[in-house]
């Protein structure tokens, strides 16, 4: 594992700021394979843009990203799709199409980005429906669905098929007791299969969770992205 | 030299301003164009939403166009039967009906039909997306949205536009010809009369009535794709659907008068 290429890779990458704001810090960030990265973000814009970052959507002022061991502003429009379709994302805001169904939802990067027949689809993502607590791939139009199925279903997407780097931008929102083992149990699947994640988070309850096998614990601020390892629990005499 | 730089610069705003839209509809037409008969761009993502978008088009539209061929069918071609007849000049039937129904009249209807049904539930629909951040997840999760929505809806409309676009001219013609038939001055058979239009018609007109219908079809898409992912995120579709029509209605009477006037 030691000399296998970093999965992602942000060497100094600095993203151009919105027009009338400054700059924030470069940020470095080496996720090797198997690698959990836990990033609290009190920001859920501040979340989205380092999401976009890390997926090549970001413009860069300066630094590279790289995923795969593929730098993302080297790529052409076709080679930037199809990386981006190894790429796992639970959005912070929107996460639907509000066209198609929530099941056409789930399995449409899968469908456009692979070859598996929809019948082997679909039984996946059926499983994986269950394992988050869903009665089934869910159905209706996301309008139709309560925040919590949705939730469930955001997970499913990003767990569906096999995912090079999974982004969770802030998944569980308040659900924490229903989802949490189910996420856990999909994460470390997915990390066993040598993908890397990278979860935002903005609760404390999750951040100071010390049974989540993160393997960094960051805090993305203005200040830029920095080790942020919790304190040692105190000691009763 | 300061003020006449500010001069040009006022000037290459403006200019590029009014040009920008029609420039964008230029490309995007042309792009469809060129990737339309590429296999890579037709995913199964993209097959299906070309199968739901012909059909919503085709089937959305076939009544409206079968009620306006038939109104047309009074209207213009049994009042040009019964006047032609009357005047004896029944040998310049296929030449009227093919500069006036087949060249020009059809084309526009079946187009604006088409905008009226397909292209305002698209821009809807796109300007929706765009400012619910919809085209940001698509983008994130490697979804090109001209390949998943615009190249098949673009396509959809096409076909779309060429066989409402026949069946808005036999209806038509159908009608005609049974009210002149009703009426005792029109003596040929339906296919006779249909077969004097297509005698009329040159190899121009063979050309120019299915690249007016494809072309119109596409203009409808790629304008709706346009005003819808290139609007504001603050704006609404309220203010969205007027000026996606006038747009494309303004596209739809160029093509059509471009292709009239080279052909």
């Amino acid at each position: 594992m030691a000399d296998a290429p970093a999965i992602l890779d942000l060497q100094q990458a600095e993203m151009a700021p919105p027009p009338g704001e400054h700059a924030e810090r470069p940020i470095t960030l080496r996720l090797m394979p198997g690698d959990f990265a836990l990033v609290e973000s009190r920001d859920t814009a501040r979340s989205s843009g380092f999401a976009d970052l890390c997926c090549g959507m970001a413009d860069l002022v300066s630094g590279s990203v790289g995923f795969l061991g593929q730098d993302w502003a080297l790529l052409d429009h076709q080679e930037t799709a199809m990386q981006r379709g190894r790429i796992g994302h639970v959005f912070a805001a929107t996460n639907w199409i509000h066209l198609l169904g929530v099941d056409d939802n789930i399995l449409l990067p899968q469908r456009h980005h692979t070859n598996r027949p929809d019948a082997a689809l679909r039984d996946e993502a059926a499983a994986l429906s269950v394992a988050f607590g869903l009665p089934g791939l869910p159905m209706g139009r996301p309008r139709d669905l309560s925040q919590a199925d949705l939730a469930r279903a955001a997970c499913v997407r990003a767990f569906l098929g096999r995912p090079a780097l999974l982004i969770l931008e802030h998944p569980l929102q308040t659900r924490f007791r229903d989802m949490m083992p189910a996420l856990l149990n999909a994460l470390a699947a997915a990390r066993d299969r040598g993908a890397v994640a990278i979860w935002l988070t903005g609760n404390d309850i999750v951040w100071r969770d010390r049974s989540l096998p993160a393997t960094h614990r960051l805090r993305l601020t203005a200040a830029g992205l920095a080790p942020a390892p919790l304190p040692n629990r105190m000691k009763i005499a | 030299m300061n003020g006449f730089r500010r001069f040009l610069q006022r000037l290459g705003r403006a200019v590029r301003t009014r040009t920008d839209f029609a420039l964008k509809l230029a490309a995007l037409t042309f792009a469809v164009l060129r990737d339309a008969p590429m296999p890579g761009m037709w995913r199964r993502t993209a097959r299906s939403e070309f199968s739901r978008s012909l059909r919503q088009s085709v089937g959305g539209a076939v009544g409206t166009i079968v009620v306006t061929a038939v109104l047309i069918g009074v209207a213009m071609i049994a009042q040009g039967l019964y006047w032609l007849t009357t005047a004896g000049q029944q040998s310049l039937v296929g030449t009227v009906l093919v500069t006036v129904l087949v060249r020009e009249l059809a084309p526009l209807l079946v187009g604006v039909i088409l905008l009226g049904r397909s292209g305002t539930v698209a821009l809807n629909e796109f300007g929706t997306m765009r400012g619910n951040g919809e085209e940001h997840v698509m983008q994130s999760l490697g979804l090109d949205p001209y390949q998943l929505l615009l190249l098949p809806r673009a396509v959809a409309y096409a076909l779309a536009s060429f066989t409402l676009g026949m069946v808005f001219v036999i209806v038509a013609i159908i009608t005609g010809h049974l009210l002149g038939s009703l009426a005792g001055y029109e003596r040929d058979t339906a296919l006779g009369l249909l077969s004097r239009v297509l005698s009329a018609m040159a190899w121009q007109d063979f050309a120019v009535f299915p690249a007016k219908l494809l072309l119109i079809g596409i203009l409808v898409a790629a304008s709706s794709y346009l005003t819808g992912f290139g609007a504001r995120r603050t704006d609404d579709v309220a203010h969205l659907l007027p000026l996606g029509f006038v747009r494309a209605i303004t596209a739809i009477l160029i093509c059509s008068l471009m292709l009239s006037l080279v052909a």
